[in-house]
């Protein structure tokens, strides 16, 4: 029971981290430095309450939330790509803008800053308690998930399919390794990366809206607490290849959800939150020493003349 | 025009075109959701020369502007994206805290001394971090000072809610700075730290490093193309990393003079993303010293205002937020001649 | 040769095409007739490369016509140009390295599986037939990054014909291979004639011209001089058309020609560098200059040229062997120190490693210059109108145009710019000068004061490593001639002992036997 429940509360961390990595990682192999994973995320968890506790439909709230995401990804791609800006700087404005433009809503038209709480709101589809009894420890690990928690799992194995097997991947993995390439076989770049940019947009839409509808049913300014960065360290991590990027997610998960049973032994709450960021961080330092002791020259035995 | 004077106009023409068009849009914004929009956009202008004391509140806020805005000159202009503002500022501002709590009875100026000589060491460190890691380890930069911000403000929030709570006051806060650290305000100008001051002198001496020593010119090789820079005899390396020195210096710095200036006490959260605004106004500078004074200053003009604009009239000061992420978003973007190929 | 009698298979009319107001082609005409190998030959911003990129439908022309096989065509892109069945083979290669030959191939228009899925089968089995039909050795599982330049060349060559192309153009084949190879690709430009396919082949090396082709046009400036049957043609009248007058070689100073004065100033021993596998970029390189004399090393770009420039620079570190500077050893020690001893490096890639392009031409002249010109003045302040006058001068002095000190360096032409890179290297007048790639990318004029300075540079004393890829400049300025294979060293020469024929053997790897 306690390895199952600990899986379920890995589970819960992974999935947006995984979904932020994925989304960085298919923008990553059409070589786009994408940092504006983060606002989208929060957009969508935005509009997600707002539509839910507007409409108390669940499909539709989760329908915006993720069109929402893609709008804004397209925003961002059209002024990064299509107009050259410096690709960096536009990720961060338009974290900027999400953060901003949620609190300018929040306060206009809610008059609460401190953030979105409906009385009711309608929940999302989760594996039904019970009904995974027979699959020992990851069968109750999984049950009263939510379905984009599966829909998270599964995009994994199909992101690798997409990247490899497909022509869209194909003509996305040459634009990525070289532009020049992939145009003079007739690929058309600008729309690669934007269709590249608004996939992540997808992918950053199911993870806000995880983060909002699952269990907490309420918005806040900045509750993506930089997962949307913790995903591109994922990524980093991972060499942007498909199965490395899900494996630091778990491990990033892993340790989030590893600080949660601390809080529970009385360690301080901060140092506990604290724990993915370290996480990250640190898996990022060992990915990148692993890569120059890997490109270490091969010493010459001093023998030889 | 002399040749330096026609760079610095060069250097700003393009962002005042798009700071005026975001103006613009956001004074449609207010025109549509507020019943009064010419006193709410002369508020967010004007409101900081209505009294003195709304000025001294003004001068305050630029000061961390233009000093984490400095910072960020010196990490870009050494080619290094430094998003770490906000976590350098943090831990010094806790640094100085802490030193000045644990000197008690130090005179002044040798108790502020001491108190912004921690500031300034310890966000050296935290920007130090980053860059050892990028030169050493090639660690993308963006991703670990945004990964160290989040560390430094949990970190220093779980040490002002613990060891360093002052109980008996409202709210997270440390216990005020004694009396032999506290840096004096400007003559005349009550309630405005002369820290900012200090600040306003420091863009010069940083456009002068820049540009008018062989120090400089090292680091903007290093910046603008590494590898011609190793050619030509330059330790590439460590120019980046003494860049990031400064700039987690700068940023400690404001963290000091805030402490020890202006909360006289460490606050949790005192700091409205100063960090991220800081970045914003380099950026709109272009990265030139003496144009971030322009621009810090604008900021601290625009964010004091709204919150004044707030008060008065219906229209929420996080409009400034809202129009701050167009602006950053569009700022280096480039228009295109004829119509868009897709 | 059909010549007239039947109609000719690709016709251009007048085609004009500008750069702002940088006229790069003035109105050529240029017939090709069906099946034969024709040859555009012209020294560097002719115009070659602009024309066969109109050809290939990557660019398009401002004005003028392009007939088809008795019809107008105008091509959108490089697409439709394929359609058409025109293919390209361009200079750098545009390959995927992390993909295989056949998805390569495949690339844009991979064959389906249920739909939505890239049928790998059938990509792997298609070009396995294609690779065979024209009887190139390659493997269709390989992945490019792992073929030789040859190969990939291959490669790039099956793409064009892939489309069933009834024109292929080669844009500077031979560029990148070495002598057995380029005997190889003329091989294949035979066999692919003999199947009645038209080959249009960009070059500037007149021995291939005359080895290759039926026909050769000459492009100058822009415009087309000449177009005349092969047969008979004398390099020297190609030359001749390509630079518009007779070409001078440059003049060895005869003073120190002779004499090895001194002791060695620049001493490799050993030299050796690894990657992370464990393969050679350098193996026991070793080589000494003196002062005054001029060492150039051939050899076909790739062979360790980069790495042992670099190395000598301080730029990369070795795993095994020595370097010294004037006496005193080197192998560990800086940039910087190694400049403050009396080295200079020219690099091949000045955009890459010679310049900062954002950067003003005064910054990028002063650049490691500034105690030696008194650039400080108190306060450790530069003085930027000092700066700014030794900016000036240098403009004068090496006639680079369009130059003002407060010019971002990138705004200036090729050739201009390697002036301010060899401008700041000299200044210092130094003991040892290493210069790789000299004139790469020059028109003939600036190629021409480039290898005159490498000249005043020997003549003052100075030690020259000289490392190109072009032979005839190695001949025109070498007292010593090596070669590098393989990261090798190979034999140095004296320059009165070696022919291009044995030098070019060489650069194939062959050793020389003993005399």
């Amino acid at each position: 029971m306690q390895a199952s429940q600990f899986l379920a509360s890995v589970l819960d961390q992974t999935t947006p981290i995984l979904l932020a990595a994925l989304a960085a990682m298919i923008t990553t192999r059409a070589n786009i430095l994408n940092v504006a994973v983060e606002g989208m995320m929060l957009v969508a968890a935005f509009v997600a309450i707002a539509v839910g506790e507007a409409t108390n439909d669940v499909a539709l709230a989760f329908s915006c939330a993720v069109l929402a995401a893609i709008l804004m990804s397209l925003l961002f791609g059209f002024v990064a790509i299509v107009f050259q800006a410096d690709f960096i700087v536009a990720g961060l404005g338009l974290n900027i803008l999400a953060a901003g433009g949620t609190l300018f809503v929040l306060e206009e038209f809610y008059q609460d800053p401190g953030g979105l709480r409906p009385d009711h709101f309608p929940d999302i589809w989760h594996v039904p308690s019970g009904s995974l009894d027979w699959a020992p420890v990851i069968g109750p690990a999984i049950e009263r998930q939510s379905f984009i928690v599966l829909l998270a799992l599964a995009l994994a194995p199909l992101s690798a399919l997409l990247l490899y097997r497909t022509p869209l991947g194909y003509s996305l993995r040459a634009v990525g390794e070289d532009e020049q390439a992939a145009r003079a076989v007739g690929i058309h770049v600008v729309r690669m990366k934007l269709f590249a940019v608004a996939a992540s947009g997808l992918l950053a839409g199911l993870a806000g809206a995880q983060l909002a509808m699952d269990r907490l049913h309420f918005f806040l300014p900045d509750m993506t607490a930089g997962r949307g960065f913790i995903g591109l360290a994922a990524t980093l991590f991972g060499g942007g290849l498909p199965w490395a990027t899900t494996g630091a997610a778990f491990l990033f998960g892993f340790f989030g959800a590893l600080g949660d049973r601390l809080q529970l032994l009385q360690a301080p709450s901060q140092l506990v939150l604290m724990a993915p960021y370290l996480a990250a961080t640190l898996g990022l330092v060992v990915a990148r020493w692993r890569a120059a002791a890997r490109n270490r020259p091969a010493p010459i035995a001093s023998a030889e003349t | 025009m002399t040749g330096e004077t026609k760079r610095l106009a060069r250097a700003i023409a393009g962002p005042v075109a798009i700071v005026a068009a975001v103006l613009a849009g956001g004074f449609v914004l207010v025109l549509i959701i507020s019943s009064d929009p010419v006193t709410a956009y002369r508020d967010l202008l004007f409101a900081n020369f209505y009294s003195r004391s709304n000025f001294a509140l003004f001068v305050n806020r630029t000061m961390p502007l233009l000093l984490i805005g400095l910072g960020v000159v010196f990490s870009f202009r050494a080619g290094v994206f430094n998003v770490g503002g906000e976590g350098q500022l943090y831990f010094g501002a806790m640094a100085a805290a802490a030193a000045a709590l644990a000197l008690p009875s130090a005179p002044f100026p040798l108790g502020a001394l001491a108190s912004i000589g921690a500031a300034i060491a310890a966000g050296a460190l935290w920007g130090w971090i980053p860059g050892v890691l990028k030169v050493r380890l090639d660690v993308n930069e963006v991703v670990s000072t945004l990964m160290l911000n989040f560390i430094a403000l949990l970190t220093t929030e779980y040490l002002v809610t613990n060891p360093l709570r002052d109980q008996t006051a409202y709210g997270a806060v440390s216990f005020v700075i004694p009396r032999g650290a506290w840096i004096p305000e400007i003559p005349g100008l009550p309630g405005a730290t002369s820290g900012a001051v200090v600040a306003v002198l420091i863009a010069p001496l940083a456009w002068l490093a820049l540009f008018r020593t062989e120090w400089g010119a090292n680091l903007r090789a290093a910046g603008s193309n590494m590898r011609f820079a190793e050619a030509v005899g330059v330790d590439a390396g460590k120019q980046i990393i003494i860049a990031m020195l400064i700039s987690g210096g700068l940023s400690g710095l404001a963290g000091a003079f805030y402490v020890l200036g202006i909360g006289h006490r460490f606050e949790q959260n005192f700091s409205p993303a100063f960090g991220l605004i800081g970045l914003t106004v380099a950026l709109l500078a272009r990265l030139h010293p003496i144009g971030v004074l322009a621009t810090a200053a604008f900021y601290a003009l625009v964010l004091n205002g709204a919150a004044y604009m707030q008060i008065d009239t219906d229209v929420p000061r996080s409009i400034v937020g809202l129009l701050t992420g167009f602006l950053v978003l569009f700022m280096t973007a480039r228009p295109r001649r004829g119509l868009i190929a897709v | 040769m059909s010549e007239g009698s039947a109609a000719p298979l690709l016709q251009l009319r007048g085609v004009v095409k500008k750069f702002d107001d940088k006229v790069a082609l003035d109105r050529v005409d240029l017939i090709v007739e069906r099946g034969e190998v024709h040859v555009i030959c012209g020294e560097n911003g002719a115009g070659k490369s602009t024309l066969m990129n109109i050809l290939a439908g990557i660019l398009k022309p401002d004005s003028g016509e392009i007939i088809l096989d008795g019809v107008p065509v105008g091509f959108a892109d490089p697409l439709a140009a394929s359609r058409a069945g025109i293919g390209m083979v361009h200079q750098h290669f545009k390959l995927i390295p992390s993909m295989t030959v056949a998805e390569n191939l495949y690339l844009n228009r991979q064959p389906r599986r249920w739909g939505f899925l890239a049928d790998r089968d059938a990509m792997r089995k298609d070009a396995a037939a294609l690779i065979a039909r024209y009887h190139f050795d390659l493997d269709p599982d390989a992945r490019i990054a792992r073929l030789s330049v040859g190969q990939r060349q291959r490669v790039e060559i099956l793409k064009a014909l892939g489309f069933d192309a009834r024109i292929l153009i080669l844009d500077e084949p031979t560029a990148v291979l070495t002598p057995p190879e380029v005997e190889e690709l003329l091989g294949v430009i035979a066999g692919l004639k003999a199947r009645g396919r038209t080959i249009l082949f960009i070059t500037h090396k007149l021995r291939e011209v005359k080895a290759a082709s039926d026909r050769v046009t000459v492009l100058r400036h822009g415009r087309r001089i000449s177009t005349r049957p092969t047969a008979g043609l004398s390099e020297a009248a190609i030359a001749r058309d390509m630079v518009g007058r007779d070409m001078r070689p440059p003049k060895r100073g005869e003073a120190l020609r002779d004499q090895r004065r001194g002791a060695a100033v620049l001493q490799v021993s050993g030299l050796a560098m690894t990657t992370a596998a464990g393969r050679r970029l350098l193996d026991r390189v070793d080589i000494e200059i003196h002062p005054g004399e001029i060492v150039g090393i051939a050899g076909v770009d790739g062979n360790g040229q980069t790495e042992l420039s670099e190395a000598i620079a301080g730029l990369v570190p070795v795993q095994a062997g020595s370097i010294r500077l004037a006496g005193a050893d080197m192998t560990r020690a800086s940039p910087q120190r190694r400049r403050a001893l009396g080295l200079s490096f020219i690099p091949e890639d000045r955009l890459d490693r010679g310049l900062s392009a954002t950067m003003t031409i005064a910054e990028n002249a002063a650049a490691s210059n500034y105690r030696l010109k008194r650039l400080i003045g108190p306060a450790g302040l530069i003085r930027s109108a000092a700066r700014d006058a030794f900016a000036l001068e240098k403009i004068g002095q090496y006639d680079i145009r369009g130059a003002k000190p407060a010019l971002p360096v990138g705004q200036l032409s090729g050739g201009n710019m390697q002036k301010v890179v060899i401008a700041r290297e000299m200044e210092k007048e130094p003991a040892a000068l290493i210069v790789a790639q000299p004139t790469r990318g020059l028109d003939v004029g600036a190629a021409e004061f480039v290898h005159a300075q490498i000249l005043a540079a020997a003549d003052r004393g100075c030690a020259v490593l000289l490392i190109s890829s072009e032979l005839a400049e190695i001949f025109a300025l070498a007292d010593r001639i090596a070669v590098m294979f393989r990261g090798r060293l190979l034999k140095v020469l004296d320059r009165a002992a070696a022919s291009e024929e044995t030098v070019g053997l060489l650069m194939n790897g062959a050793e020389l036997e003993a005399a």
